[in-house]
């Protein structure tokens, strides 16, 4: 990670694509074996009777369960609450996270003095604010959007502080040899060099946000997929639970996926392709 | 100025009686641990004529890059001062050129646009600054690279290019910290003749610090070599071996005597490599 800036690197290594193109088809069909075998596991476990269709409803059943919730009416109002509060909550931690990992990583006294608090309030299981902002903020969105903020800023401002100070000296040393201002710099320098880095923080703030929201509609709410999830459960319908677990996780991978490819577009000169 | 211009084989500080561009007097440093003061370097005083090219020796630890850090402006002296061109270096100066052991690229620009960019520092990116560019490129061989990638290049590449970006700008003075070091042996000396080479048409200054006695002596007028503990200049080797420099002279008795000279310099037993 840290190797941004190249040493030595040997030239890009021409490995057969034919051989990995290959390779890589079959560790895809691999993993669409197992999703078939959870997935005939999960059909068949409640049809056969080794587990009760109330408690674990057949894939079927959820599939089915899925597409009539998402035709009834109320369905769009409680998506497109829970994804503004994501999207929102997304937005403002991000943005609080990149100001807050520049300001201490340039401005060394900052650091010193917040670090502390900083390391304080990562111990905090952070869920445990949201009864809290409910009183404060109300029943409405915006407590939820203040919970996605609280819990998904954190990693952003950890890697956009670590990136930055991640610069190899002899970078450093250089843009002083060419008498460089601290804002060249940053911006020629320092800031791609971490992005990265950032990028990955970035990631995770996405997966925090939603958590972030759907704990605060848990918590109280009159709307939301999180209140429904609540709805259901308390129903007994199970099969609707699972629906809305479901697209919980169909808007998580889609953000995810978004990222990573903004990622591979804008962070170009990767070398491994991993991500991270 | 421009009396030092190479037109004959003679070694350069007795060409002419050059201006001295680098002077350093009684420079030192000292460094304050928690254990007490160490002593990085100790005092060394020396006088670098335009066009000269010296080389640093010695082990780790010797100080020979902390003289180099002070004189780039980069690391304050604790002692004494180096001046350039007659004023006392206090910050870095962009007649000065700094090359690192490693090129030190950004993987995010290409070729042409890191040897551009002291240019967009300084505020001189203009379309000649680019011709420039592409011509010092040209010059160093890597004409066919300029939208190349820094990670598509070898090591030996890569350095080309660091020097690239440091000519471009014209530097008078270059100050180079083992900047061959991590290269290849077939790498390393082609890029010691090509620097040779551009040093002595640009009539750019050398100061090159190594701690491999071969090519210290190899492309230096002068060898300073330089012991640790605490470190200090324990010598000036002149070397009167005709320029242009090439290969077979390290086969000459003269090149073998001055590297037993720099050898004897360091002391007994102190291989070419510490």
């Amino acid at each position: 990670m840290a190797k941004a800036v190249t040493l030595d690197a040997e030239p890009v290594k021409a490995a057969s694509p034919y051989k990995s193109s290959q390779q890589e088809l079959r560790y895809k069909l691999y993993t669409l074996a197992i999703v078939v075998v959870i997935l005939a596991a999960w059909e068949l476990a409640p049809r056969f009777g080794l587990v009760s269709a109330i408690i674990l409803p057949s894939f079927s059943a959820v599939v089915g369960a899925l597409v009539s919730l998402i035709q009834q009416d109320f369905f769009l109002r409680h998506f497109s609450v829970t994804l503004t509060e994501i999207l929102i909550g997304f937005v403002l931690g991000t943005s609080i996270g990149l100001a807050l990992g520049i300001a201490l990583a340039v401005w060394p006294t900052a650091k010193r003095i917040a670090y502390p608090f900083v390391v304080g309030f990562q111990a905090i299981p952070k869920i445990v604010f949201a009864p809290l902002f409910i009183a404060w903020f109300g029943f409405g969105m915006s407590s939820k959007v203040v919970m996605a903020v609280v819990i998904s800023f954190f990693p952003v401002l950890i890697n956009t502080l670590v990136g930055l100070e991640s610069v190899p000296e002899d970078a450093r040393k250089l843009m002083r040899s060419i008498k460089a201002t601290p804002l060249q710099t940053f911006r020629k320098v320092s800031l791609p060099h971490a992005l990265p880095i950032i990028f990955a923080g970035v990631k995770a703030a996405l997966t925090f946000a939603v958590i972030g929201a759907i704990v605060g509609e848990f918590v109280g709410s009159s709307e939301g997929l999180g209140y429904l999830v609540e709805l259901y459960k308390n129903q007994l319908r199970i099969d609707r639970v699972f629906s809305v677990i479901v697209i919980l996780a169909a808007i998580g991978a889609g953000g995810y996926f978004l990222l990573e490819w903004l990622d591979r577009k804008l962070i170009f000169w990767r070398t491994d392709t991993q991500g991270k | 100025m421009m009396a030092a211009r190479i037109e004959n084989a003679e070694p350069l500080e007795r060409a002419a009686p050059a201006a001295p561009i680098i002077d350093i007097k009684g420079l030192g440093k000292t460094f304050t641990l928690d254990t007490g003061p160490v002593v990085a370097l100790e005092k060394v005083d020396l006088t670098i004529h335009k066009g000269e090219f010296i080389s640093f020796v010695g082990p780790s630890g010797c100080g020979k890059s902390t003289l180099l850090n002070m004189v780039a402006g980069l690391l304050p002296a604790t002692e004494g001062e180096a001046t350039l061109d007659g004023r006392a270096v206090t910050e870095p100066s962009r007649q000065v050129g700094f090359m690192f052991q490693t090129a030190v690229l950004l993987p995010w620009r290409t070729v042409e646009e890191n040897v551009l960019m002291p240019a967009e520092v300084f505020g001189t990116r203009t379309e000649a600054t680019r011709q420039k560019a592409r011509a010092v490129l040209q010059a160093v061989g890597l004409g066919d690279f300029m939208n190349a990638y820094p990670r598509q290049l070898s090591g030996g590449m890569q350095q080309r290019v660091s020097l690239a970006r440091t000519l471009t700008y014209e530097p008078d003075v270059l100050l180079m910290d083992e900047p061959f070091g991590a290269l290849d042996e077939f790498t390393r000396e082609a890029m010691n003749l090509e620097l040779m080479r551009i040093a002595q048409a640009a009539g750019i200054t050398v100061l090159f610090v190594t701690h491999n006695i071969t090519e210290a002596v190899f492309m230096a007028d002068r060898v300073v070599v330089m012991t640790p503990r605490p470190g200090k200049v324990s010598g000036v080797v002149d070397v009167d071996l005709p320029r242009p420099r090439a290969i077979d002279q390290m086969q000459s008795q003269t090149f073998t005597d001055l590297i037993f000279k720099v050898r004897g310099i360091l002391g007994h037993g102190q291989g070419s490599h510490a």
